[in-house]
């Protein structure tokens, strides 16, 4: 069985391709954008020398490119996706690149549809958790926003992109694996989630607080994406994606401290942080949007609101947290150590 | 209501004319159209504007708009404003106007002809500081320019170039003219209005200032250029710069009075005036009358933002308006159809030199 990972030169698309290599499977072909991206699939390759890594370079909002991609796969996990940029990149990297793919797989006609499998790799931005109560548990029966449009673009075009394949999914029969990870996190990751906070300048307001954070470590999350991706039962299923022990954002920050660097933080309760979003809600009204309203009410309740979360339906399917926690920010920490010695 | 406005080309710059046609109390945002659906989706649902389309034939036709701004890349310019002026539109064009002279020159016809207006998205010509430049030059402060200085700084590394670098088929790179198509009428319709001949001669020189980009998958990109340009009495300068730190926007312009300079990034106006200290004073008080022009353009600034007129398109807002207006009391735009000629062949003169293979 030929696999296809889209974005296998990202963060994320390395550790799923070596974690494919590792439960044994032979024959996938890495898409991505920059060859200069590859480096770490070369390295693969070469561990994993009975293998087939086909490294496939070309744009995927392009429709002979896409054509390219999914030639003789019968299995994809569609990981790539745009994280950053105008919100027309955005909803082009992401969704347009989706209904592209999408539509290349319909046009082949060696494999038809409903024996194809799509793992799309989605997010937890898709939920809509600002109707929740402080502390509710978030898990895959939790209903999606209802006003994407109010919450940030990134969240926004993920969740037209999983409307998408659903779209698709009714009209062509094909298998559909749906994977919503947390805050992915790991050496060739960022030090911070929007959920520990943000740094303004020389200060890092934190406010996240006590609050949990849904961390995933790549290696965990990759395994979760193989593991579902590759299991019989899991074709037309949700499954949110963290690792078992959790952080709160508070010990995040503290450990980051002590094992990074020093940073000036200031702990911001959650109802100052709302009373503030209130406050440049108010002005970029009022200003037209003079400056830009990076808080606003509704994204402060949906990034630190304060939710539970739960990746029980995942462990029930056999995943299995490769990398403990400690020792997943531990590695973290030393890469992101390393990074701020360059 | 006011004006019904709709926009066809739903890219990242139409965000911008979304948020400054909402600023303008007396019109209204009916519609926005793009060939791909999502995208007019996605438009239409973060500003939430009524309704949106994927063929523009069907937008004019159901909501019957009196302006259409055509924010899509500009190969589809000209057949976009046919359309639209035969549905009774007006135009707001974003710039480039076209992909070559000639089609400028059939665009401008076209709303001639159907006796219609048009407007090209010359933005940083309406920021306050250009309009104190312009009333500094009409009321002979500056006296006659006997030569300008027009720089354009490019950040390659920015949320703009990013796209270009991550994608060799962009549509920008796919423009005859390429990266500097795309910015070239920001450089050089500061110039026209001083320049006192519609043929100037003009000499190109374009580089790669990045050995890197070598390695880029779009291959090596031009991205540093310099124009001289000479009238009958006044000379021209202008720079377009990828590597420049910081990147700056400003134009300069040396009268036989006095010379003014603009800084369209910190948005601010300095007039150099003409010596009259004696001695050692002339060297000792002219940086003080600098500063205090420093400290009023900041002050004037901080008034600005206080009253909430100092976003980053406001010069798209008072030109807006002031199109808007010209519509509705059915008097001249606010930029004269001559002017985007002129650009617009002196861009074509330009690339005939910068890639001549091309516009031979």
């Amino acid at each position: 069985m030929k696999i296809l990972v889209t974005g296998a030169g990202g963060f994320l698309g390395a550790n799923v391709v070596e974690r494919l290599l590792a439960h044994g499977h032979t024959d996938v072909r890495c898409f991505l954008r920059e060859r200069s991206k590859a480096e770490r699939l070369e390295q693969l390759a070469q561990l994993y020398p009975a293998a087939h890594l086909e490294i496939c370079c070309g744009n995927l909002r392009s429709k002979s490119d896409c054509d390219r991609a999914v030639r003789d796969v019968s299995l994809i996990f569609h990981l790539a996706a745009g994280l950053k940029g105008s919100a027309a990149e955005l909803f082009a990297d992401s969704v347009l690149v989706s209904r592209t793919l999408l539509d290349a797989l319909k046009r082949r006609e060696n494999i038809s549809m409903r024996h194809t499998r799509v793992v799309l790799i989605s997010s937890f931005g898709v939920y809509g958790v600002v109707r929740l109560g402080r502390g509710a548990l978030v898990d895959e029966q939790t209903p999606l926003e209802l006003h994407p449009e109010l919450r940030d673009t990134y969240s926004h075009s993920k969740l037209r992109q999983e409307q998408l394949f659903w779209e698709y999914q009714q009209k062509d029969g094909f298998e559909l694996v749906v994977l919503r990870p947390g805050v992915i996190y790991g050496p060739g990751g960022g030090a911070f989630s929007n959920r520990v906070g943000l740094k303004v300048g020389p200060l890092f307001f934190h406010l996240g607080g006590s609050n949990l954070l849904p961390l995933s470590y790549v290696v965990n999350c990759a395994e979760a994406i193989v593991v579902a991706g590759t299991h019989s039962d899991a074709a037309g299923q949700v499954y949110n994606v963290h690792d078992n022990e959790l952080p709160t954002a508070a010990q995040y920050l503290r450990a980051y401290k002590a094992n990074v660097e020093r940073i000036r933080s200031l702990r911001l309760p959650y109802f100052v942080t709302r009373m503030l979003a209130s406050s440049l809600e108010a002005y970029h009204r009022r200003s037209q949007g003079q400056l830009p309203a990076i808080i606003t009410r509704y994204k402060a309740a949906a990034a630190w609101g304060g939710n539970t979360f739960t990746n029980a339906k995942l462990r029930a399917l056999g995943w299995q947290q490769l990398i403990p926690t400690p020792a997943a920010m531990a590695t973290t920490f030393q890469y992101l150590r390393g990074q701020g010695k360059k | 209501m006011g004006l019904k406005i709709a926009i066809v080309g739903c890219g990242k710059i139409a965000d911008a004319h979304v948020e400054e046609i909402r600023k303008i109390p007396s019109v209204q945002l009916v519609a926005v159209c793009d060939l791909e659906p999502i995208m007019a989706e996605q438009l239409a649902s973060r500003y939430a504007v009524p309704h949106w389309y994927s063929d523009v034939g069907g937008m004019l036709e159901a909501e019957k708009p009196q302006v259409l701004h055509i924010t899509t890349p500009p190969e589809s310019h000209l057949p976009l404003t046919a359309q639209a002026v035969a549905a009774g539109c007006h135009v707001f064009l974003e710039k480039p106007v076209a992909l070559r002279h000639h089609d400028s020159q059939a665009i401008i016809q076209t709303v001639v002809t159907a006796q219609k207006k048009l407007a090209v998205n010359y933005w940083p010509n309406f920021e306050a500081p250009a309009l104190e430049l312009r009333r500094l030059y009409q009321t002979g402060v500056l006296g006659t320019p006997v030569h300008l200085e027009s720089f354009y700084g490019y950040n390659l590394a920015g949320e703009y170039g990013t796209a270009l670098k991550r994608d060799p088929n962009h549509w920008v790179l796919r423009m005859p003219g390429k990266l500097f198509q795309n910015v070239l009428d920001h450089v050089l319709n500061k110039i026209t209005p001083f320049l006192d001949d519609d043929e100037p001669l003009i000499q190109a020189i374009a580089y790669c200032g990045d050995d890197a980009q070598d390695r880029s998958p779009s291959g090596q990109l031009l991205d540093e250029l310099r124009v001289t340009l000479r009238g009958r009495q006044t000379s021209a300068y202008a720079t377009f710069s990828s590597h420049a730190r910081p990147v700056g926007h400003t134009l300069r312009v040396y009268g036989t009075n006095n010379t003014a300079h603009v800084d369209f990034a910190s948005r601010s106006l300095v007039l150099e005036r003409k010596q009259t200290f004696p001695s050692a004073l002339g060297r000792l008080i002219p940086p003080f009358l600098v500063a205090r022009d420093h400290l009023r353009q900041g002050l004037r600034n901080a008034n600005r933002f206080r009253h909430a007129r100092f976003h980053y398109f406001d010069g798209m807002r008072q030109l807006l308006g002031e199109f808007y207006l010209s519509i509705e009391r059915d008097t001249p735009p606010p930029i004269a159809y001559s002017e985007i000629l002129r650009v617009s062949a002196m861009m074509e003169k330009i690339f005939e030199q910068v890639y001549p293979e091309v516009f031979a």
